[in-house]
C-alpha cells in the first residue's frame, strides 16, 4: 500500500481512468470517442516525457506513433505475429530510431533540436507516405486485426486507460529516480550535471527512446482499433497537436499533457467549425505562454499558495545575488 | 548534358525563394535568437489573398495582410519580453502558434484548394534550355531583396543598430539602441518577405493550406546552410537548396525530393555546432 | 585509502593562445594543496584537464599511476575526482536535501528501463540514500536549512552544499575552484574547518584559490603558475616570500600584503 502513497500521480489518473470509462461505457458514442482521447492522451504524455524531462521539444512524436500503428499492421498483416507480441515491436522500433537522432542533435540547442526533430518527422512521414510495398502508399493497410480477446469498443477503452495508468506510473518512477535528478539538473546546467557523474548524451537519448516507446504504443493500439492506418492518420499534424495540447496542459508537470487532451478535446467539440480547431489551438498556446507559461496545471500550485496561510520562509537571497551578479 | 543544365536553372530560380524566406529567418536568428515558424504561414496568407484579389491590387493587399500578421507575431513577442520571458524556446512555441493558427484560418475561409495562378504562358529558350520568365522575375526578385538588404544592414544607421542589436543585445541597450524596436522590426521583415515569397510561389508552383511548416523548414534550412550570418549567404543557401531538389526531382525519386529541405536541415544541424550547447564549454 | 592524483607537463592552447605550457601539480589522499596564480596564469585551464572537461595537447594526468588524461568529466567523476565550480551552477529552487542527493548519482544501483519499472528495492535504497544525505547535510551543520531552496541560504552555506555533495559522491580527491569568493571570513572559517575534515578522512584537496587567507590556514605545499609555467612549489610561507612569486604579482602584491598584514 505504501507503494501507492508515494505515486500520486499515478494514483489520479487511475481514479480518473475509472471513473471516466465507465462514464464511457454508458454511450457508444462516448466509448469510441474516449479510445480516441486515450491514444492522443498517451502521444501527449510522451511529448511530454520527451520535453520535461529531457528538455527535447519533439514534434516527431505523431512520426514515432505511426512507425509504431504501421509496425502492427505489418507484424499482424504480412508476418502474420500474434497480437500483443507485435506491442514489442511498435514500441521498440521507434525507441530505437528516436535513440540514434538523439545522439545526433543533444548537443544542440533547445530550438535547433526542436526544428531537427520536426525535419525528421517530416521525413518520416514522406517516406511511409511512399514506401509502396510495405506501407501500401497513400492508400495505407487496413484489415488490421484485433488484440485477441479484445475486441469491443469498451474494451480498447480500458486497454488504453489502463496503457495510460502504467505510462504515468513509469513516468512517475522516473521522476522520483537518481535519473530524474540527473535529468533535472541537465535541464538547468549540462556542465553541472557531468560534474556529477552523468553521461548527459546517453541520458537524454535514453530518456528521449523512452517517449518514443510510449508514442509508439500508442500508435498500436491505435492501429488495432481503427483496424486501418494511413499516412495521414498519425503524422505532423498529429505531433504538433500532442505539442500543443502538452504546453498548453503543463509541459513541467507529469500530468500537464493529459490534462492539456482533455481540456482541448472537449472544447474542440463545441467549435462551430471543424476547421477553425487549429485557430483555437494557436490561440490558446499564445494565450497559455502569456498568462501562465507553466501550463494550466502549473496555475494549481498558485492557487493552493493562495488559499494557504502560512507561507514559506524566505531568507537572504544572497547566493542567488552573488551568482547572478557573477555571470554578468 | 542540356537536361542536367536545365535543373539548374529551375532549381536557382525556385531555390531564390527559399532564399527569400530564409533572409528573415537569419535576421530574426541574428538579433532576438529565435525563429518565427509562422514565415511560411505569411507566404501562404499572401498566396491566398492575391488569388481572391486580382491583379497589382490583389499583390498589394496580400503583402499588406501578411505584414499584418507579422505584426500581430511582433507584439506577441514584445508582450512575451515584457512579462520577462527569457527562454527562446518560448517565443518560438509563440510563433508556432499562430502558424497553426493562420493555416487553419486559410483551411477555413478558402478550404483545401491549392493556390496557383499561371503567370506566363511561353517559356523562353536560351541556348535550347527552357527557362521560366516567372522563374527570371523570381530570382531578380531575390537578389534585389538580397542586395537591398545588405545595403541596409551595411550602409544605414539602423542596419548599424541591428548588427549591434544582433552581436551585444544588452551592450547595445546600455548604447541607446531601441533593440526591442529592432526586433519587432525583424518580425516585421518576415511578414513583408514572406508575403513576397508567397506571391512568388503563387505565380509559380503554387501551395495549399498544408504548405505552411515546410516552408518555414525550407527557409530555415536554407538559412544554415552557409551560415546563419549574412543575407547572400541566405540567398546562396537557397539556391543550392533549390538546386538540389531540382537534381532530385530529375534524377531521384518523388519521395527523396519532397525530402530535400528536411535532410538538409538534419544533415546540416548533425554537422554543425549552432551553439554548442556541450561539449568545449569551459565551465 | 592511498593514492596520489598527478599532472605533469601539460600544454594547452585554444586557438593561437597558450594557456599552459607546463602545468604540473600532484595531490596526495589526505593532503590539502593549494595552487595560485594571477589571471591568464592557465591554473582553470590547468583545473579543466584534470576534471576532464579539456583535453591537453601534451602531458598526463595519473590516478596512481594510472593514466586518466582525456578521460570523460562524468568518468572523471566515477574515478573518484571531484570538483566544485566558482560561480556555483545550481538551481536556486531545489531543496539542500535535493541538491546533495544529485551527489549520489555514480552509485545509482539500477539501470534506466529498472528506474522506469519502480522496483521495491529501488525504494529502499532511495530510503538509503536519503539517510546518508541527511548525515551528510547534518554533519556540514546544514540541518536547518535541509529543506529551504538553495536561492534563501547564503553564499557560505551554498558552498558547503557542494562540499557536501562532493562527499556524497565518495570522492577520493575534491578539487575546489575558488570556494571563497563571496563568503564573509566567518564562512571561511567554517569552510576552512569542513576542508581540514575532509583531508582528515583521507580525502586529498585541491584548492584552487585567490584568496592567500585560505591557502595559509590550509595548505601544507603550493604551487604557483605564471603565464602557463610552475614557478614555485613550497609552503605557503615560502610561497609569500619568494621574489619571482612577488614579481608575478607585481601588480597584487599589496593585496597580498594586506591580506596577510590583517591577520
Amino acid at each position: 500500500m505504501r507503494g501507492f502513497t508515494r505515486r500520486p500521480n499515478t494514483m489520479i489518473v487511475l481514479g480518473l481512468a475509472v471513473a471516466s470509462v465507465a462514464l464511457a461505457a454508458r454511450d457508444p458514442v462516448w466509448t469510441d470517442t474516449w479510445v480516441i482521447v486515450g491514444v492522443f492522451v498517451l502521444i501527449a504524455l510522451s511529448t511530454g516525457i520527451s520535453y520535461g524531462q529531457a528538455g527535447i521539444l519533439s514534434m516527431s512524436q505523431g512520426a514515432f506513433a505511426a512507425i509504431g500503428g504501421y509496425a502492427a499492421a505489418v507484424s499482424t498483416l504480412r508476418f502474420r505475429l500474434p497480437p500483443g507480441i507485435d506491442l514489442l515491436i511498435a514500441a521498440a522500433l521507434p525507441a530505437l530510431l528516436a535513440y540514434g537522432l538523439a545522439r545526433l542533435v543533444t548537443r544542440l540547442t533547445p530550438l535547433a533540436t526542436a526544428l531537427a526533430t520536426l525535419a525528421l518527422g517530416s521525413v518520416i512521414e514522406i517516406a511511409l507516405r511512399n514506401m509502396d510495398n510495405i506501407t501500401g502508399g497513400y492508400i495505407g493497410l487496413a484489415g488490421i486485426p484485433g488484440i485477441g480477446i479484445i475486441d469491443t469498443p469498451l474494451k480498447y477503452c480500458v486497454l488504453v486507460w489502463v496503457m495510460i495508468c502504467l505510462c504515468v506510473l513509469m513516468y512517475e518512477n522516473l521522476v522520483n529516480s537518481p535519473f530524474g535528478r540527473a535529468l533535472n539538473v541537465i535541464r538547468h546546467d549540462r556542465t553541472r550535471a557531468q560534474a556529477d557523474g552523468v553521461n548527459v548524451p546517453q541520458l537524454l537519448s535514453a530518456a528521449f527512446a523512452f517517449s518514443a516507446a510510449i508514442a509508439g504504443s500508442a500508435g498500436w493500439i491505435y492501429a488495432h482499433y481503427i483496424s486501418y492506418i494511413s499516412p495521414n492518420s498519425l503524422d505532423t499534424h498529429t505531433s504538433i497537436s500532442a505539442l500543443l495540447m502538452t504546453v498548453i496542459g503543463g509541459s513541467g508537470i507529469i500530468l500537464g499533457p493529459l490534462a492539456g487532451t482533455v481540456f482541448l478535446d472537449v472544447l474542440v467539440r463545441h467549435l462551430p467549425a471543424q476547421e477553425l480547431q487549429g485557430m483555437f489551438y494557436g490561440g490558446a498556446l499564445i494565450l497559455i505562454l502569456i498568462l501562465a507559461p507553466t501550463g494550466l496545471l502549473g496555475l494549481v500550485p498558485a492557487l493552493l499558495a493562495r488559499l494557504r496561510v502560512h507561507r514559506a520562509p524566505r531568507g537572504t537571497t544572497k547566493a542567488a545575488t552573488v551568482e547572478r551578479e557573477a555571470t554578468q | 548534358m542540356y537536361v542536367l543544365t536545365e535543373y539548374i536553372v529551375r532549381g536557382i530560380q525556385a531555390g531564390s525563394i527559399y532564399g527569400l524566406l530564409a533572409l528573415p529567418m537569419s535576421l530574426l536568428f541574428a538579433t532576438a535568437g529565435t525563429i518565427d515558424f509562422a514565415v511560411g504561414a505569411y507566404a501562404l496568407l499572401a498566396a491566398a489573398v492575391a488569388t481572391i484579389i486580382a491583379g497589382p491590387l490583389g499583390i498589394a493587399v496580400a503583402i499588406a495582410a501578411a505584414v499584418t500578421a507579422a505584426a500581430g507575431m511582433g507584439v506577441i513577442f514584445l508582450v512575451l519580453t515584457r512579462i520577462g520571458t527569457k527562454d527562446h524556446i518560448v517565443f518560438a512555441l509563440a510563433s508556432f502558434g499562430l502558424a497553426v493558427a493562420i493555416a487553419s484560418f486559410i483551411l477555413w475561409q478558402f478550404g483545401t484548394q491549392a493556390f496557383v495562378r499561371a503567370s506566363f504562358s511561353q517559356f523562353w529558350s536560351l541556348g535550347g534550355i527552357r527557362i521560366s520568365p516567372q522563374g527570371v522575375i523570381n530570382l531578380g526578385l531575390g537578389a534585389l531583396v538580397t542586395l537591398l538588404l545588405y545595403l541596409l544592414l551595411y550602409w544605414t544607421d539602423l542596419g548599424r543598430m541591428m548588427r549591434a542589436a544582433a552581436a551585444n543585445p544588452s551592450g547595445a541597450e546600455l548604447a541607446g539602441i531601441p533593440v526591442a524596436r529592432i526586433q519587432f522590426g525583424t518580425y516585421l521583415a518576415g511578414g513583408l518577405l514572406g508575403g513576397l515569397a508567397g506571391i512568388m510561389i503563387l505565380y509559380s508552383a503554387g501551395l495549399d493550406f498544408t504548405a505552411s511548416l515546410s516552408l518555414t523548414l525550407g527557409g530555415f534550412g536554407a538559412a544554415i546552410i552557409f551560415g546563419i550570418t549574412s543575407p547572400l549567404r541566405c540567398l546562396l543557401g537557397g539556391i543550392a537548396m533549390g538546386v538540389a531538389e531540382a537534381l532530385a526531382a530529375g534524377y531521384t525519386s518523388g519521395m527523396v525530393t519532397a525530402m530535400v529541405p528536411f535532410l538538409f536541415v538534419l544533415i546540416v544541424l548533425s554537422a554543425s555546432n549552432l551553439g554548442g550547447a556541450m561539449a568545449g564549454d569551459r565551465p | 585509502m592511498t593514492g596520489v592524483l598527478a599532472a605533469s607537463g601539460i600544454r594547452m592552447s585554444f586557438g593561437g593562445l597558450t594557456a599552459l605550457k607546463s602545468g604540473a601539480i600532484e595531490v596526495a589522499a589526505g593532503t590539502i594543496i593549494g595552487l595560485i596564480g594571477r589571471n591568464g596564469s592557465g591554473k582553470s585551464t590547468l583545473f579543466n584537464c584534470i576534471t576532464g572537461y579539456v583535453r591537453p595537447q601534451a602531458g598526463s594526468i595519473t590516478l596512481s599511476g594510472r593514466d586518466i588524461t582525456g578521460v570523460a568529466p562524468h568518468r572523471i567523476v566515477e574515478h573518484g575526482i571531484v570538483r566544485t565550480f566558482q560561480t556555483p551552477r545550481l538551481d536556486f529552487d531545489a531543496t539542500v536535501l535535493a541538491a546533495v542527493l544529485c551527489g549520489f548519482y555514480p552509485a545509482r544501483c539500477s539501470t534506466f528501463l529498472g528506474a522506469l519499472a519502480g522496483l521495491p528495492s529501488l525504494h529502499s535504497e532511495e530510503r538509503r540514500l536519503v539517510e546518508k544525505a541527511d548525515d551528510l547535510i547534518e554533519r556540514l551543520g546544514l540541518g536547518a536549512q535541509r529543506d529551504h531552496p538553495l536561492g534563501t541560504l547564503s553564499m557560505g552555506q551554498v558552498r558547503l552544499v557542494e562540499v557536501a555533495r562532493c562527499l556524497a559522491a565518495d570522492a577520493k580527491f575534491v578539487l575546489l575552484d575558488e570556494p571563497a569568493a563571496g563568503l564573509t571570513r566567518a564562512e571561511q572559517l567554517v569552510l576552512c574547518r569542513q576542508i581540514r575534515e575532509l583531508a582528515r578522512q583521507g580525502i586529498g584537496v585541491l584548492l584552487v584559490e585567490h584568496n592567500f587567507f585560505l591557502i595559509h590556514e590550509l595548505c601544507e605545499r603550493v604551487t604557483v603558475l605564471d603565464e602557463g609555467d610552475v614557478i614555485f612549489v613550497g609552503t605557503p610561507d615560502e610561497v609569500a616570500r619568494d621574489p619571482g612569486v612577488l614579481r608575478s604579482y607585481l601588480g597584487a602584491a599589496a593585496e597580498y600584503a594586506g591580506g596577510m598584514a590583517a591577520e
